[in-house]
């Protein structure tokens, strides 16, 4: 190259040249493209977005570094990567996307909670969540009451990055709270260009997929008769006793006389087809030429497929990044208001009580002597009274309460970075944050609500004596205060041309305080009168509860950059948490101390590449670091250490005249749990336009002295079961980002995505129990599938092998005898994995001319889940009532969905494998396409597009839905398919 | 310094002092409330980590006790229940028999907390009858570990801050600890206590029946001895037999002349579905019955009795025992043919929440009626097994004026000198005693809980019954317990 020319700011520009010149364009953050000049008067070209730009900055914990300077595993992922479509909450932006984090939807609520696990959570009773940090805020575990998923109070389209820290090179600067990874949430800065608006809306249509085969009304009167003639009395309703416009289908004869037997699909009557919208509106300026700014505001208004599942959201966020003196004093100002309002259906009960519910039983009943608001309930008459006799119809229970849940959110920070004068390159950095939100739940019954009928005990006439108590029957106020303030040194210097190129040094203190403050009102019923009351109990007198968490900590990192190429990083830091502290602040146990270190080999920036030109991009890492956990407050509370005494409620009372105490558990020698990694790592980028780029992650991780939910020896503790430091867990695992750009032109590019996680967590040492940390809770309490053993991977399920006759039908309760002591004792169970050890996920873009198509997949390879439903509705006594005289439904034992091999599930029935299912999925989460007008407008673009969610699964699991964290698929809400029209103007 | 934060909810043992001049007597409070309630906050949350409805210790009491034995049987079919009442297919895995361990170890170091505190403090005035109450609570917790269990760990407040698992301690350690406690503490605890506390009848009582089931316990029987302190209570203690049987078990037993030792219920400040409420409840079912009879507002149909029980009294339509009437009978048949059908066997009315003149003041959720774990009639019956045992001292005619003094107190026919025999004793226990939590120790006492010596329906897991391994004499240490003390070793036959 010769000459050069600039493009002025609308991208004009004009250049000397003669045919067969080659034109090379460039622009930072763009493919450099080359044309061959054929005598054109006037060339237009669009850049292609560079997508894996070496320049872009990684936020890695109290700084930043280029991507290309990155020593620990950290993946950045923008806004040009984040998944497309109906995107609701932050985390949907980033599932599938990256290699290691696995983002497993508890639901398909509004508001459902995703379970987030990067290499599959270190710790076994602690919390697993990784720590999420926003603009510098760390977020606490506990979320505001009402709101289940904390990255819904975060509007998507406010989110301008996410850095997921996975190793613990580089999350050890986060110490306490980092041994799950960290996850940096970034939002959209203001700009020094031109002002810039968006506006963006979009509709959605959802749908749930099918459910479970349950009996149908002509199977269900078929099994009855043949399997339980007894309670064919009990089928349908008497005759012209129930009014209502749904057909009956048959009247059968019966012992108390001809029975009306009516069809009711109760799935379908407690699902609808939902609606949501979603709009939002934002502004980028630079005002009066010398404050950047940028406000949003959006507003979501979300329907869940179960009835009265409704969400509504408004958000706002304001940016400012002033600077002053000079530009010495660089303020960043971030402000985001949040407000939702949810009414809270009880779903899991509607779900649940459309699978069980008699399917011959009409939905409604509007006989004048029908006390229940019109829904059909079954009824007996019991000496003077008229109860309710078996389950509450699950329509009434959606229809006849409500309960709004609101919560505004503050969250903000002030970040003030001071360069001083008399040392170049010495900074000072102060950030202080606030996330404080405010809770209001009521739960609110409505007239003849069948949950609030009661009795009056004085009178004695069934006509009369009943009342109903319409009304707030439970409220609830909190108030999250969580303060955050951190303040380091730091000191940069770059040398030219000398053996140090750069050298970083920062020392830090942090402070992190989490208050949950929060009272709620409860009732009870009199039992002469009927009547709802408040409940007062005098010894808390407004059902407060009050938790505080509060973690004080000292970092310091240097980083060290020779010749451009080795780049050196070592951190230590000191955490105390509370939770470990009794009353002495610096007793040891409550201090965890957390070195790390890393090196990155630049191998491109040496000599003998540099012929080697189709590698744009070579980098070699090693990190080791320890890492720290210590909120078992889920567990067992806030004050963990403390000797400590509760008062009796109001109706735990037991010898009159004094109020009852009760010693709760604890354990005096808790401390830090802690998890070693060591990461061996590679970052790529080859041949042309980045053909091919990625990075590969191997890594070993170690965690000691866990934390874990124990069995207290019997009499040794103030509980049978406490959290103590106990065993250690190995985890080993890779992760593979790839991306590929195949086909890169003017009028098209095609690039592919793909992400590929192996991860492998073995239980090391569980303190010489024989099982640690029981869970997955089956029929009955202490029931647990899961448990830690020495040898197996974390939470492995522990069955029995089931024994199938010649036609390959199950025999109830026979068992295999693997140990071939020719009894069955629990010497003869296995264990098998829940949690797989294979994730992927992939995407394909294509841009071609104005179109743009994007999709996403994601999946798993192996891992179980154990198919409660299949237990639990699978046996022929399933349907027999247990105290009541009302029959329920179950699995369809003629379609093959269960097997009548199973009368009862006593015993260690549960334990079979035979409910153990492979869950390999492949599921595809969206596929987008758009369209964009660049001339529609003045200015600006115009896009549109549609999406569909959730569109298909690929499967051979028999339950409700292979995607499941904890590995028990229960009475699940349903993921609905969702359709999505919507149209971006950016201007 | 933010790190030590403070709780607000919660309290120090130091705050409870200064605030409440009743702590102690509210931590003993919590010593007694361990046998009938599920945790201090309300009936569906416990303090362990087992079901707060299914695990209270009476509960336990009454599944373990009664439903294993001859006459009563539950039909739910629940898991593990389904097993205990059909003496069948026993395991470690049971959750029925891990919740009475785990109330008995959890009782054992609430008990030793506040004797530690008791032991240490020195300016807590009237210490020294809280100590004596904590001693006999821990010392009844044990009990039940003795006789259901056979043998367990030995946590006194000496060793309650010891972390590492303990060495097991047999069934014959735990009964001398047990009875070295008692005889310290009999001379020593007060005369007259509050209603539903120890006092030294109550713990007289407890020694009694120690005593009585020694030779099962230890080898070496102790009839004698079970004398002594059976004529305390009877002859010192001023009980009298109450002139309505049912008054024992109705909402008004709290004016009992007869009732040793409660277990308080009340249908409001002390709720529990692990009480009464459990056997009041657990007997009523609305395809047979009104539940507001009864003074109950929910029927579980769970409970009946069996033929085993209501067969002694002969024909139930006749007889003229007042205790013959305590069965429902309508709607129900007298054979059991199948224990899961409601209407098979006669559900047991003896408990009730209604008062003993049949009134109530409407029908509650939660019973009120307080459970008589040790009552006087128990007592009569004790000393004529103990006379029958050729216990030293004993005198026949006293023991058998004993006998019909329960007998006609119920308007049955008194008994004469040659009907009084070991066998007769068992039966009349049954007939005044059955679903009071006693039964299943007793037919181990008289050799008649496993073997063929004695069949009861679906004993075994057989319509007419049949034979039962011996070692089904205790149950099998749980499985949760072994995995947290690897000291212990599992019973025999599990």
């Amino acid at each position: 190259t010769t000459t050069g020319a600039i493009t002025n700011f609308d991208g004009i520009y004009e250049i000397q040249a003669t045919d067969g010149d080659i034109l090379v364009f460039s622009f930072i953050g763009y493919f450099t493209k080359e044309i061959t000049y054929k005598g054109e008067t006037q060339l237009n070209l669009t850049l292609e977005e560079d997508t894996n730009q070496l320049d872009e900055i990684v936020l890695i914990g109290y700084g930043s570094v280029k991507q290309s300077d990155v020593t620990g595993s950290i993946s950045l992922i923008t806004d040009k990567d984040f998944n497309k479509g109906n995107m609701v909450s932050s985390d949907q932006l980033i599932n599938g996307k990256v290699a290691g984090v696995r983002i497993t939807p508890s639901g398909g609520q509004t508001d459902a909670a995703p379970n987030i696990r990067i290499r599959g959570g270190a710790s076994l009773t602690g919390n697993n969540n990784p720590l999420i940090v926003i603009d510098g805020v760390p977020l606490s575990n506990i979320n505001p009451a009402g709101v289940s998923n904390p990255l819904s109070l975060v509007n998507p389209n406010d989110v301008e990055s996410f850095s997921i820290l996975k190793d613990a090179s580089a999350t050890a600067i986060y110490g306490s709270r980092a041994s799950n990874g960290v996850i940096i949430i970034n939002t959209k800065k203001g700009t020094s260009g031109e002002t810039q608006f968006n506006f963006s809306t979009n509709i959605s249509v959802n749908q749930a997929s099918e459910g479970l085969d349950m009996m149908d009304s002509d199977a269900y009167v078929r099994f009855i008769q043949e399997y339980h003639p007894d309670y064919v009395k009990n089928l349908g309703v008497p005759v012209g006793s129930v009014e209502t416009n749904e057909p009956v289908t048959q009247i059968i004869s019966t012992s108390v006389g001809d029975r009306a037997i009516y069809d009711t699909d109760w799935r379908d009557n407690v699902l609808r087809t939902a609606f949501s919208s979603n709009t939002n509106f934002s502004a980028r300026a630079y005002l009066f030429d010398a404050l950047p700014f940028r406000a949003s505001i959006g507003y979501t208004n979300a329907e869940g497929v179960v009835i009265g599942d409704d969400y509504e959201r408004v958000t706002g966020s304001i940016n400012l990044s002033p600077k002053f003196f000079d530009d010495k004093l660089k303020v960043t100002a971030n402000a985001k208001l949040t407000y939702a309002d949810k009414n809270s259906v009880d779903s899991g009960g509607a779900l649940g009580g459309s699978l069980v519910f008699d399917p011959t039983k009409p939905v409604y009943n509007n006989a004048t002597d029908n006390r229940f608001g019109g829904y059909y309930f079954n009824t007996n008459v019991d000496g003077n009274y008229l109860r309710i006799d078996g389950q509450y119809n699950p329509l009434a229970l959606l229809e006849q309460r409500e309960r709004p849940e609101t919560t505004t959110r503050f969250l903000g920070n002030l970040e003030l970075d001071y360069s001083f004068d008399f040392l170049p390159g010495l900074r000072a950095v102060v950030n202080a944050g606030l996330d404080a939100s405010k809770s209001k739940i009521v739960e609110n019954y409505f007239d003849n609500a069948a949950s609030t009928y009661r009795f009056n005990g004085s009178d004695n006439n069934i006509n009369t004596n009943y009342v109903f108590n319409p009304g707030v029957n439970y409220s609830e106020n909190q108030a999250l205060t969580n303060t955050t303030l951190d303040a380091f040194l730091q000191y940069t210097k770059s040398y030219e041309d000398k053996f140090v190129s750069k050298l970083d040094a920062q020392i830090g203190y942090s402070y992190q305080n989490f208050k949950n403050d929060g009272n709620q009102d409860r009732y009870l019923y009199n039992d002469d009168t009927g009547l709802r009351y408040e409940v007062y109990n005098e010894s808390n007198p407004n059902n407060r509860y009050y938790n505080v968490m509060n973690l004080q900590s000292f970092f310091g990192r240097a980083n060290l950059d020779l010749l451009n190429k080795y780049l050196f990083t070592v951190s230590f830091r000191a955490d105390g948490s509370s939770l470990f502290v009794d009353d002495d602040p610096w007793d040891p146990n409550a201090w965890g101390f957390f070195p790390a270190a890393a090196f990155a080999w630049k191998i491109t920036s040496e000599k003998f590449m540099e012929n080697a030109n189709f590698v744009n991009d070579l980098k070699l890492r090693i990190g080791w670091g320890e890492t720290g956990q210590q909120d078992i407050s889920g567990a067992v509370g806030y004050y963990p250490t403390t000797p400590l005494f509760t008062a009796g409620g109001n109706n735990s009372q037991y010898l009159p005249g004094a109020g009852l105490y009760s010693a709760l558990p604890f354990n005096p020698y808790l401390t830090w749990e802690k998890t070693t990694t060591l990461n061996l790592g590679v970052d790529f980028s080859f041949f042309k336009q980045n053909f091919v780029s990625g990075s590969f992650d191997i890594y070993k991780r170690e965690t000691q002295d866990l934390l874990a939910r124990v069995n207290v020896p019997p009499g040794q503790g103030f509980s049978d079961t406490f959290v103590k430091n106990v065993g250690a867990i190995d985890g080993k695992g890779f992760e593979l980002n790839l991306i590929l750009n195949p086909i890169q032109t003017d009028a098209i590019s095609v690039s592919v995505n793909g992400n590929l996680t192996y991860i492998y967590n073995e239980v090391t040492n569980i303190g010489g129990q024989s099982d640690i940390n029981r869970s997955g809770s089956l029929r009955g309490t202490g029931a647990f599938l899961q448990r830690d053993v020495v040898g197996q991977q974390a939470q492995s399920a522990y069955v029995f092998k089931q024994v199938y006759d010649t036609n390959g039908n199950p025999v109830a309760g026979a068992f295999a005898d693997l140990n071939g002591d020719n009894i069955i004792t629990d010497e003869d169970r296995y264990f098998a994995q829940i949690a797989p050890n294979w994730n992927y996920g992939f995407g394909l873009d294509i841009n071609y001319k104005n179109w743009d198509l994007s999709s996403g997949f994601i999946g798993q390879v192996g891992g179980n889940l154990y198919n409660f439903n299949k237990l639990n509705y699978g046996f022929t006594e399933t349907v027999v009532p247990n105290n009541t005289n009302s029959i329920t439904n179950a699995l369809d034992f003629y379609s093959g969905a269960a097997n009548p091999a199973f009368e009862n599930v006593n015993g260690n029935i549960q334990f079979s494998d035979y409910y153990l299912e492979d869950a390999t999925f492949l599921r595809c989460n969206n596929i987008v396409l758009g369209y964009t007008f660049y001339d529609m407008i003045k200015d600006g673009n115009v896009r549109f597009y549609g999406a569909v969610s959730n569109p298909f699964t690929i499967t051979n699991y028999s339950g409700m839905d292979p995607q499941n964290f904890g590995g028990i698929d229960r009475d699940f809400y349903p993921i609905p398919t969702t359709i999505t029209m919507g149209v971006n103007f950016d201007f | 310094n933010d790190l030590d934060t403070e709780p607000k909810v919660q309290l120090s043992l130091e705050e409870i002092l200064a605030n409440d001049p009743n702590a102690i007597e509210g931590i003993v409070s919590r010593l007694y409330a361990s046998f009938a309630l599920s945790g201090p906050n309300g009936p569906t949350e416990s303090d362990i980590s087992d079901d707060a409805g299914e695990s209270p210790f009476l509960r336990g009491i009454i599944n373990l006790q009664d439903f294993t034995a001859d006459g009563m049987k539950n039909r739910w079919g629940d898991d593990g229940l389904d097993q205990l009442t059909t003496t069948s297919n026993w395991d470690a895995n049971n959750k029925f028999f891990r919740y009475l361990y785990n109330r008995a170890y959890y009782t054992i170091p609430q008990c030793n907390n506040l004797l530690s505190i008791l032991n240490t403090a020195t300016d807590i005035p009237d210490s020294e009858e809280a100590i004596y109450e904590a001693r006999f609570l821990r010392s009844l917790a044990y009990f039940y570990i003795i006789d259901i269990f056979g043998k367990g760990v030995l946590v006194t407040e000496e060793n309650l801050n010891e972390t590492t698992p303990l060495p097991e301690a047999s069934r014959e350690e735990l009964f001398n600890f047990v009875e070295s406690e008692l005889l310290e503490i009999q001379p020593l605890i007060s005369l007259n206590n509050d209603y539903g506390r120890a006092n030294r009848y109550v713990v007289s009582m407890l020694l009694a029946k120690l005593y009585m089931n020694a030779e099962v316990y230890t080898g070496t029987s102790r009839y004698t001895d079970a004398l002594t302190y059976l004529n305390v209570v009877i002859d010192e203690g001023g009980y009298a037999l109450a002139t309505n049987f049912v008054q024992n078990f109705s909402g008004d037993n709290d004016n009992s002349s007869e009732i040793i030792f409660p277990l308080i219920a009340d249908a409001v400040f002390s709720q529990s579905f692990g009480n009464t409420t459990y056997i009041v409840n657990g007997n009523l079912g609305t395809e047979t019955m009104n539940l507001s009879d009864f003074g109950a507002s929910e029927g579980w149909s769970g409970h009946r009795a069996t033929e085993a029980w209501y067969g002694l009294f002969g024909d139930l339509g006749t007889s003229v025992d007042a205790r013959a009437s305590l069965f429902w009978t309508t709607g129900h048949n007298y054979v059991m043919a199948d224990y899961k059908a409601w209407t098979d066997g006669y559900p047991s009315i003896k408990f009730r929440n209604t008062d003993s003149d049949g009134s109530s003041s409407g029908a509650t959720q939660f019973s009120g009626t307080d459970f008589p774990l040790y009552r006087l009639a128990d007592a009569n019956l004790m000393y004529a097994e103990c006379a029958l045992q050729g216990a030293a001292g004993t005198d026949m005619t006293k023991a058998l004026s004993l006998v019909n003094a329960v007998r006609t107190r119920s308007n049955a026919t008194p008994i004469t000198m040659s009907d009084l025999t070991l066998d007769y004793i068992l039966d009349e226990r049954a007939r005044e005693l059955n679903l009071e939590g006693h039964r299943r120790t007793d037919l181990i006492r008289f050799g008649k809980f496993t073997g063929s010596s004695y069949l009861w329906p679906w004993k075994g897991n057989v319509q007419n019954g049949t034979s039962i391994s011996t070692n089904y004499n205790l149950f099998p240490i749980p499985e949760s317990a072994l995995n947290a003390n690897p000291n212990l070793e599992q019973n025999p036959g599990y």
